[in-house]
């Protein structure tokens, strides 16, 4: 017995200050806790809403006969993108605020700080969790809207090729215009699309995770980083409004932009998200830089806000 | 072996802002405590007197206001302080998804476990404190006691050489206490250091070295057990089987003999007991209170 102590004394090192190791099993266990409290059933009624989609004719769809086809298409892949963003952003709010203020509460967090866990270990931790979570969820979501984008390219393009040709129309320029039509299909621009709202949830995770480690309650967590999703998304129109109408932005110019740069530290613009899964609905093309770009200041804002959460953590009492 | 101290708490002060502007709560004032390695320290004091803050404190938990508080040697605010102990909070609660072997393996890993010897650990602290058959239910259909049991298993995973307990027998059914108090002995034979605190006096009284008293955040008394519970200027004789006759010649031996009194007679009670009401019992809020109303 007193050998084996020994040995294990002399196994204990220095606990390092950020440990990768320590941060996967905390992590891990956030994804576990969120599995266990069922959040993945939510994905059964996404799933039905994707599938009946499929059967729902846009109204102004006039079958082959319209003059762009791809409109179909791109109904299909807005109205699944929209719900992807919507359902990844409420589900990252709502999961990292109702994680931390609760450990909080059940004093969980206790038998956890007082093991060799450093408190940065600890946020790092929960954030990628729910980063983890939100990422199958988009992936399960993916993969459904790629399955079903599938066959309805498919089904316009059968629709479309027995009908041009019917025209009477040359079969290469038939062949232009069905690889046009599939560019609306399931492409890489579109998981770029998906992808953009990846790093938008897991901004807005972040965000929340700021909040919880000051807050007393999950409520006012998540009311507050909703309000902050909110400003964030308008904060573009504002900026527009404040600089680019004429006057007002002439007269009170530095003193705007002050004000307009402290509320982009504040609030992170979630325009750039949303104008890559814009572009991508569109088919538009989207370099592979710009998605570096975007994950790029994705970090930026992720480093961020770990830093302050950290700040106001490490100053917590329990 | 060494002259670092397992613990020390030295000039421990520990405010509380209790509300938004009102003046401070101060839970623990001037507190200081040494436990040398292989003692077991039993800290004992009424509710709400600063035993649960101190060992916060020690824990890196909770910041002094001032004072300062290290385990081997190292500071508590510091993560690396951490590694050589374990704790058991008041109320402990875990993730009640888990179940209590994965409850434990949890805490392992967070100390570095891992593989075959965390397995088998497992094993070893599930049938430590008991709780072989309930391995493999969830935490959010334990009694009190068992979580309690699976506390202390948490707290003793990474075989640390220090265990602090904050009330292990809290909700612990008789026997279980007594089956927790076995423990805390064979940890002490096995060289561990103990610091615990509890109300339950007999079982403090049973395993502890040395006790220090606690009341609204001071340290009243403290010291070795032995010294303490000691009165060398009484003396109480116990017997058994004594008749009504012999008692009454005792009492008139005693009243006839000049300069000793009978101060009380009766089954013999716990002296850690008796020694802790009588640093604790000026309860004059209390009092004054109920003088109050029945004045009016
Ligand atoms: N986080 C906190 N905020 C404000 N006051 C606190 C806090 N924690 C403890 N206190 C106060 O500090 C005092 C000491 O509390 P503590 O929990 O240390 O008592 P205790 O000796 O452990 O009591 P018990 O035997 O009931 O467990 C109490 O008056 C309590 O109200
Ligand atoms: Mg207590």
């Amino acid at each position: 017995m007193s050998s084996s102590n020994k040995k294990t004394q002399r196994q204990r090192k220095k606990t390092s200050f950020i440990s990768p190791r320590r941060i996967l099993i905390i992590a891990q266990s956030t994804v576990t806790q969120l599995v266990r409290m069922k959040v993945f059933y939510f994905l059964a009624p996404i799933a039905a809403v994707f599938v009946g989609i499929q059967f729902f004719d846009a109204p102004w769809y006039a079958g082959p006969e319209a003059s762009q086809p791809q409109q179909e298409l791109q109904m299909h892949k807005n109205l699944c993108l929209g719900t992807m963003m919507l359902f990844s952003s409420l589900f990252a709010i709502v999961s990292t605020a109702l994680l931390i203020p609760r450990d909080i509460e059940d004093r969980t967090l206790y038998t956890i700080l007082c093991k060799p866990v450093p408190r940065l270990d600890y946020l790092v931790g929960k954030l990628l969790g729910v980063m983890a979570v939100v990422f199958i969820a988009l992936a399960v979501m993916d993969m459904i809207l790629v399955v079903t984008l599938h066959f309805r390219t498919g089904a316009v393009l059968a629709d479309l090729e027995p009908y041009l040709q019917k025209l009477g129309w040359p079969q290469e320029l038939v062949d232009e215009k069905l690889d046009e039509i599939s560019a609306h299909g399931p492409t890489m621009t579109l998981q770029y699309g998906v992808l953009a709202y990846f790093f938008k949830a897991s901004v807005i995770a972040a965000v929340a995770l700021l909040i919880s480690t000051f807050s007393t309650s999950t409520l006012f967590t998540i009311a507050s980083s909703v309000m902050i999703w909110i400003i964030g998304a308008a904060q573009n129109i504002a900026r527009q409004g404040l600089f680019e109408q004429g006057g007002l932005a002439e007269d009170s110019g530095p003193i705007a932009k002050i004000l307009a740069t402290l509320v982009s530290l504040l609030f992170p613009d979630f325009q750039i998200f949303d104008s890559v899964a814009e572009a991508a609905t569109r088919a538009a093309d989207i370099s592979s830089e710009q998605i570096l770009q975007l994950g790029g200041f994705t970090f930026f804002y992720l480093a961020i806000y770990t830093v302050l959460s950290w700040f106001v953590f490490s100053d917590k009492e329990f | 072996m060494s002259d670092i101290p397992a613990v020390e708490v030295s000039g421990l002060v520990k405010d509380f802002q209790t509300s938004f502007r009102g003046p401070k709560l101060r839970a623990v004032d001037n507190v200081s405590l040494r436990i040398e390695p292989g003692e077991v320290y039993g800290m004992i004091g009424p509710n709400g007197s600063g035993k649960s803050t101190t060992m916060k404190a020690l824990l890196g938990l909770v910041k002094p206001t001032a004072g300062t508080c290290s385990i081997f040697g190292k500071d508590s605010l510091k993560v690396d302080s951490r590694n050589d102990v374990g704790f058991l909070p008041e109320n402990p609660y875990f993730y009640k998804h888990l179940t209590g072997a994965e409850t434990i393996k949890f805490y392992g890993k967070l100390c570095g476990m891992r593989g075959a010897k965390l397995k088998h650990r497992i094993d070893e602290m599930l049938n430590l404190v008991g709780l072989d058959d309930a391995r493999n239910r969830a935490l959010k259909g334990y009694s009190k006691g068992m979580l309690q049991r699976i506390g202390l298993a948490q707290a003793l995973v990474q075989d640390p050489r220090l265990v602090i307990l904050d009330e292990p027998t809290a909700g612990v059914d008789p026997s279980g206490s007594r089956e927790i108090r076995d423990l805390i002995l064979e940890l002490k034979n096995r060289g561990i250091t103990v610091f615990l605190c509890s109300h339950l006096l007999e079982q403090v009284q049973e395993v502890c070295d040395r006790v220090g008293i606690i009341n609204h955040g001071k340290m009243v008394r403290q010291g070795k057990l032995d010294d303490l519970i000691a009165l060398e200027d009484r003396t109480e004789i116990v017997l058994e089987n004594a008749s009504p006759e012999l008692l009454d010649q005792i009492h008139t031996l005693v009243d006839v003999t000049y300069g000793v009194d009978m101060i009380s007679e009766g089954n013999p009670r716990t002296t850690l007991e008796d020694l802790f009401l009588r640093e604790t019992k000026p309860r004059r809020t209390v009092t004054k209170k109920r003088r109050k109303r029945t004045n009016s």
